[in-house]
């Protein structure tokens, strides 16, 4: 099957297309055609086996060892979803030769950019694999990024680059959470596998699908998500026309819709998707009736679209999902038909603000010909596509037109009021959006403005005609309806996408649905005079920026916490850790027996072999507090070597001459080189701590040091053999010596000692060379430098000249 | 004091053997080690004898060149691994100990130290570079900063030439911290590495007295981790009679020593992990032992850096591996809660401290610590795919950090200033050099795991490790802190592609070759790891064979024993 080597078309056209732009212009949107032109007729090519049942299949592995593999599998679903992206992708692509100016900044990225999305759109919707469909929707994110702040000068488009981008691939890690819970419950990563034999019952499935569907919510701008979508607009308006009504927010819709045979069934699934599908649909409804920008009216009326869409799609009933495509298709046609639409008026005129606009119908009749064609199919006119979803969708609710329904009737009853609700909110945006951008306004003074020409127009014209053509034949749209809704039981007569039902009470409420529309247009004046009575809700943009606000302090004070740079606080927490972790553990295995205090096996605890270990004892404690509790450098020095040669008293108490000779001495240099470095400091420590950080730290140290001396007691009265030692002593005797100490040393390891004393040897050498360093090796001294330095100078050589 | 007499019955002492023959060890499969330290050794003795003039380019294809010879050496020792063929008994395909079991070389081994070697060379790359006459090191770190006499030797242009040395024998520690198969062993490892970064950290040319800061405070806390560490060996010792990794494995198997009442000594075990841990954590930087990284990553020369966030993390990481996978690897459940939590603070903490921070080395310092908590959650799964998982995603890591690194060389506040630091500083990168940007959005992409690029597989490896091992909770936390590490990582590509300017805007140094090759190597490895990383995950997850035929051997884990 060829549709690798089409995602790989794309990829190729894409890094081709920014050297061609300098050559031609704008018309490399004519190029950045053909990509997904093809992949839109080859899907048309394969469309009457896909919608016979037969799912167009090919697999490329790409890593094997984490099974992610790039399987496709193109079925009805997925059909429906690739003429979206790929045939009204190829439409605007073609619409953007016109639309862009030959000077435009960036063009050949743009134009790069917008076939890339063009690629990982059709990605996402033919992959059967989650990982891959996981990094297709990525890809989709950090281009839509690219594309919507593609004008990089403006704070604005950067911002809401950056907001989008954050809020769809922010949502889109839980997300793979989701996925990868799934596959590890499922027993595989390949959705149609899961889809068909879904893991049931499992405890972690529900939180698996609540992950997804964030992810999916938040691509689609599903209320309390949605604040990006209006963001969004700021992009050029082909991008918006693409990403936001056939392309990017269809995304999540997809998924939803992909996963919903095998799971809609599941709770929380449907209670998600309808709750938020509902309040998206009247929230974004009800904000479309008030906006002046025709942009924003249309970005708020996709936001309500998608919430009915999503709402659809994860209904899991034959007659939502047969309604699920109509609409699918209506909304990808008729949105982009008025999103081309505002191009073009915005393109002649150099506004879209209903209060500038007027008379531009009687200037561009055609334009407003076919605006007023995809408007009469957003608001669900007959004989248009959009009526014929809308039926489907209404039907899906009614009590008793479902005969496999699964919903309660309670909640379908609430939900066909709420879709009915926000389809009369459409009915009056749509009617708005008419009046809005075509007609005379007598308070506006009218504008004059260039005729566009033709081929610029041709886009939006066709796209709508396309609606109506689908909505007059809707058997042509059926199939790929009922190939998709195949997947859920229907236990009676399987429902059709039809202009005529028969007198059927769907028929009833979309007469309803059009006369509450059109008495709430009518009533415009009253219904923004209630808009703006009732106080603002609370707006979802904001509560963005209160998030990464929030993320911002709490970072803030954590930093100022963790982020101190003082040594002794690092040092503090390490000691804490260790007296948290295994200090812990060494308590609890006192207190509960595990270790017992050593004193059990003949080893008593005894205080003292001779009380003038009592007295050493004491001088080191003494010595040791009065170190802490000294505020001037020199005198604390004097005490902690005071401590030392205490520690050096103790092993000549304990026989050991030798190593208190060494402690001794080593106590001596380190002293007096202590001294010559305190010279060149204050007298008195500069810090300290007060206070109740004063008692953390005596507490700590405290803790720490008893710590360290209890396991010490412990371990050395642990022993489970006699130690070796005491086999050296025969073997001293026997090589004729006495001290055992000098016998290992000289003899029995006498190769040790050799090497121990090669490398004292290299250790003295390389000091020594050091030390002369500065004599050797010193440049030409200048002047000597003012008052300070030469006072360190001073000191340095007298230092000096006292160690060698 | 031991009462030293012949009382004791003769069977009970344990007599000291007198080792008659020495040792056998195996220099073939040493070698790698053997001609870096080999190197280094030399190298001391170039800086002796060899005159000053020609010292810096003797000293740079000696050190070149050994780590090249060694890396050779060992893609010849994986060539020479048996293959795992059906049939074959684990012990087959597993590696070889040496030098009385102190020195394993196995499969993880191998390639750890390959890649280690790789990431040191790319980094001396950035260490040899020089602009201008000026390299990133200061001309006499003994001199005090400021002073006289400090520019008369910048003047004089004097060099460390001792840096390659240092580098040397810091490299033989990585090569064998990996590689140690018992405590010993492993703490001579772990100086021999970490004692020439603490001078090393101290070099850098500008802002000095920062430089210093940054190796006092590292020697100091890393000094008292290693006592710990220590210590944590002697209680495990106490409790295993051994420091041999395969006997600790044993002994906690059959239940270590009777030391105590009641005939345990788990106490001493748990204690002893817990110690351990906390030195090979702090190498890792694991919070609560991450303190050092951000002040020592952004006072130390920029290529050292670049050096301690990929080869040493990578070494250690590696010994922790082998530690709790294989020494601890049957007391799993005593340590998995602990790391759980060291996990999950890693993982929240750093990813929110890292928001906030403003210059660049300090904000890679603590994304360097959120990805040491992504790699344990591959540790606390604590099974042959995780350890795969971890591997590859360190080697990812490792080569993404050094190419942001050496973007970090580049970018100066003026023309022949310092690095520019403050990341507002880096404004408009993307319109004057969109190269170089390009290349470093492509490594923060990375570092966010954005499908791809390595980061996303190595993710996805280690995530999905932990996840069959049931520490779901831990994958999660961990896809939430990457939304949090992702969220500041696109804030740099906004602000190089999308913001205006302060001023002139950041003066960007032309690449030289040797900077130039660094970066593009790490595009490169960024991309292929991400886009095929099929070649690299076949030799690391564990072959099949071995597997299905003994699951409960004790090569499961691909370490040899």
């Amino acid at each position: 099957m060829l549709l690798p080597f089409l995602l790989a078309l794309h990829a190729v056209v894409a890094a081709l297309l920014p050297p061609l732009a300098r050559v031609l212009g704008t018309r490399v949107f004519v190029v950045a055609c053909l990509p997904p032109a093809l992949t839109a007729l080859w899907v048309l090519a394969h469309a009457p086996d896909v919608v016979a049942g037969q799912p167009v299949t090919s697999a490329v592995t790409w890593v094997p060892a984490l099974d992610i593999n790039l399987e496709f599998r193109v079925d009805a679903l997925t059909l429906a979803m690739v003429l979206l992206v790929s045939g009204v992708g190829a439409v605007i692509f073609g619409y953007c030769a016109r639309y862009f100016h030959t000077g435009e900044r960036g063009l050949g990225r743009l134009s790069a950019v917008l076939v890339l999305f063009a690629g990982a759109m059709l990605g996402v919707v033919s992959t059967d694999n989650l990982f891959a469909l996981y990094v297709f929707w990525e890809l989709t994110s950090i281009t839509s990024f690219l594309l919507i702040g593609h004008d990089d000068r403006k704070e604005h488009a950067r911002r809401a680059a950056l907001q989008s981008l954050v809020t769809t691939a922010g949502f889109g890690l839980p997300m793979l959470v989701g996925f990868i819970l799934l596959g590890q419950i499922g027993g595989s990563f390949r959705i149609s596998t899961l889809v068909a034999d879904p893991p049931v019952g499992d405890p972690l499935l529900p939180v698996a699908l609540v992950l997804v569907l964030a992810g999916a919510f938040a691509k689609s701008a599903q209320v309390p998500l949605h604040y990006w979508l209006p963001g969004a607009m700021i992009a050029p308006t082909p991008v918006s026309a693409y990403l936001h009504a056939a392309a990017m927010v269809k995304g999540g819709v997809y998924l939803v819709a992909r996963l919903a045979p095998g799971f809609a069934e599941v709770d929380p699934w449907r209670a998600l998707v309808l709750t938020f599908g509902m309040a998206t649909m009247v929230v974004g409804g009800w904000r479309a009736l008030r906006q002046d920008d025709l942009k924003l009216l249309l970005a708020y009326g996709t936001v309500s679209q998608l919430g009915f869409l999503t709402l659809l799609a994860g209904t899991g009933t034959q007659v939502a999902a047969t309604a699920t495509i109509g609409v699918l298709l209506a909304h990808g046609f008729f949105k982009s038909a008025l999103f081309l639409t505002v191009g073009v008026i915005d393109h002649q005129t150099g506004t879209r603000s209903i209060a500038a606009l007027s008379g531009i119908g009687r200037r561009m009749p055609v334009v407003a010909g076919a605006a007023t064609l995809a408007a009469a199919s957003m608001a669900g006119l007959p004989p248009l596509l959009g009526f014929v979803g809308k039926e489907a969708a209404l039907e899906a609710y009614l009590p008793g037109g479902d005969p496999a329904t699964a919903l309660p009737s309670g909640a379908a009853a609430v939900v066909l009021v709420g879709v009915v609700l926000a389809s009369v909110l459409t009915v009056g945006y749509s009617a708005r959006f008419v009046w809005g951008a075509f007609s005379t306004k007598d308070t506006v003074a009218e504008r004059r403005v260039p005729r566009p020409a033709a081929a610029f127009v041709a886009a939006p014209v066709s796209l709508a005609v396309l609606s109506l053509a689908a909505g007059v034949l809707p058997f042509a749209v059926d199939p790929v309806a009922q190939g998709y809704a195949a997947a859920f039981d229907t236990s009676g007569e399987p429902y059709h996408l039809a202009l005529w039902h028969g007198l059927t009470p769907a028929l009833g409420l979309s007469a309803l649905v059009l006369v509450a529309g059109a008495l709430l247009f009518h009533r415009r004046v009253t219904v923004a005079r209630v808009q703006q009575a009732l106080s603002r809700w609370p707006d979802a943009d904001r509560g963005y920026h209160g998030v990464v606000h929030a993320i911002y302090v709490v970072a803030l004070r954590v930093t100022r916490l963790l982020q101190s740079g003082s040594l002794p606080v690092y040092l503090g927490v390490i000691l804490a850790t260790l007296l948290a972790l295994p200090g812990a553990r060494l308590v609890m295995a006192l207190a509960s027996g595990d270790v017992a205090p050593p004193g059990a096996g003949g080893n008593e605890l005894r205080f003292w072999n001779t009380p003038l270990e009592g007295v050493v004892a004491l001088l080191i404690v003494v010595t040791a507090v009065a170190t802490v509790r000294e505020h001037r450098r020199f005198p604390a020095l004097i005490l902690v070597s005071a401590m030392g040669f205490g520690v050096a008293g103790l092993f000549v108490l304990y026989g050991a001459p030798d190593l208190a000779l060494t402690l001794v001495l080593v106590e001596t240099l380190t002293t007096i080189i202590l001294v010559f470095v305190l010279r060149r400091l204050p007298a008195t420590f500069g810090t300290r701590p007060d206070g109740w950080a004063k008692r953390l730290t005596v507490l700590l140290c405290a803790a720490a040091g008893t710590f360290i001396a209890v396991s010490l007691w412990l371990m050395t009265a642990a022993r489970t053999d006699p130690p070796v030692s005491l086999g050296y002593t025969s073997l001293a005797r026997e090589a004729g010596g006495d001290n055992l100490v000098n016998m290992i040393l000289a003899d029995f390891r006498a190769l040790d000692t050799f090497g121990e004393v090669v490398v004292l040897a290299t250790a003295a050498v390389a000091v020594t060379s050091l030390v002369l360093l500065r004599r050797s090796r010193v440049v030409e001294e200048t002047d000597p430098g003012p008052d300070e330095t030469e006072e360190e100078r001073a000191g340095a050589r007298t230092g000096e000249g006292e160690r060698t | 004091m031991i009462p030293l007499t012949d009382s004791v019955p003769a069977a009970a002492i344990a007599s000291p053997v007198i080792t008659e023959e020495p040792p056998s060890i195996d220099y073939a499969v040493l070698s790698p080690m053997l001609v870096v330290f080999a190197a280094g050794v030399v190298a001391v003795l170039i800086e002796a004898f060899a005159p000053a003039a020609r010292r810096h380019s003797i000293q740079l294809g000696l050190a070149l060149a050994s780590v090249l010879g060694a890396f050779v050496l060992t893609v010849l020792q994986v060539g020479a691994m048996p293959d795992a063929e059906a049939g074959m008994a684990p012990e087959e395909v597993a590696g070889v100990t040496t030098a009385m079991n102190s020195v394993a070389i196995d499969r993880p081994t191998l390639f750890l130290q390959g890649t280690i070697l790789v990431l040191s060379f790319i980094s001396l790359l950035l260490v040899a570079e020089r602009r201008s006459g000026e390299s990133a090191f200061a001309a006499q770190a003994a001199t005090v900063p400021g002073s006289e006499e400090e520019r008369s030797h910048v003047l004089a242009g004097s060099r460390h030439t001792e840096v390659y040395p240092l580098v040397l024998f810091a490299l033989l520690g990585m090569l064998l911290f990996p590689a140690a198969n018992d405590f010993l062993t492993m703490f001579v490892a772990l100086e021999v590495m970490s004692l020439p970064l603490y001078l090393l950290c101290g070099l850098a040319r500008r802002r000095r007295l920062f430089s210093q800061e940054a190796a006092v405070k590292y020697f100091l806390l890393g000094a008292f981790s290693s006592a710990f560490f220590l210590f944590g060996i002697a209680l495990v010792y106490g409790y295993a009679g051994s420091v041999n990794f395969a006997d600790i494995h044993e002994a906690i198997e059959t239940g270590g020593s009777t030391l105590f009442v009641g005939g345990t000594a788990t106490p001493l075990l748990l204690v002893g992990i817990a110690m351990i841990a906390v030195g090979l954590l702090f190498k890792v930087g694991a919070v609560p032992f991450h303190n050092w990284k951000p002040d020592v990553y952004q006072g130390a020369p920029t290529p050292i850096t670049a050096l301690m966030a990929s080869g040493v993390l990578v070494a250690a990481f590696g010994a922790m591996l082998r530690v709790f996978l294989m020494a601890f690897g049957a007391a799993v459940a005593d340590w998995r809660p602990m790391l759980w939590v060291v996990a999950i603070l890693t993982m929240v903490l750093a990813a929110v401290v890292a928001v906030t921070q403003r210059d660049i080395k300090r904000l890679l310092a603590y994304s360097s610590v959120v990805h040491a908590g992504f790699v344990l959650t591959a540790v606390v799964a604590a099974t042959p795919e995780g350890l795969a998982g971890a591997l590859f995603y360190l080697a990812a890591y490792g080569f993404t950090t050094i190419g942001a690194f050496a973007v970090i060389t580049l970018v100066r506040t003026h023309e022949n200033g310092p690095e520019a630091a403050d990341i507002s500083q880096w404004a408009g990168l993307g319109r004057t050099s969109p190269l170089l940007a390009g290349a470093l959005a492509l490594f923060l992409l990375a570092f966010a795991g954005i499908p791809l690029t390595s980061g996303f597989i190595g993710k996805f490896a280690v995530f999905q490790a932990a996840v069959a091992a049931g520490a779901t909770p831990l994958v999660v936390v961990g896809v939430l802190a990457s939304a949090v590490t992702a969220f500041f990582y696109v804030r740099i590509i906004v602000l190089m592609y999308f913001a205006e300017p302060e001023g002139a805007g950041p003066s960007v140094i032309r690449a030289g070759t040797l900077t130039g090759s660094v970066i593009g190597l790490g595009v490169a490895a960024t991309l292929l790891l991400g886009v095929y990383p099929t070649p690299v995950l076949d030799t690391l997850l564990p072959q099949p064979v071995e597997a299905a035929l003994e699951p409960g051997m004790a090569t499961e884990d691909g370490f040899t024993r």
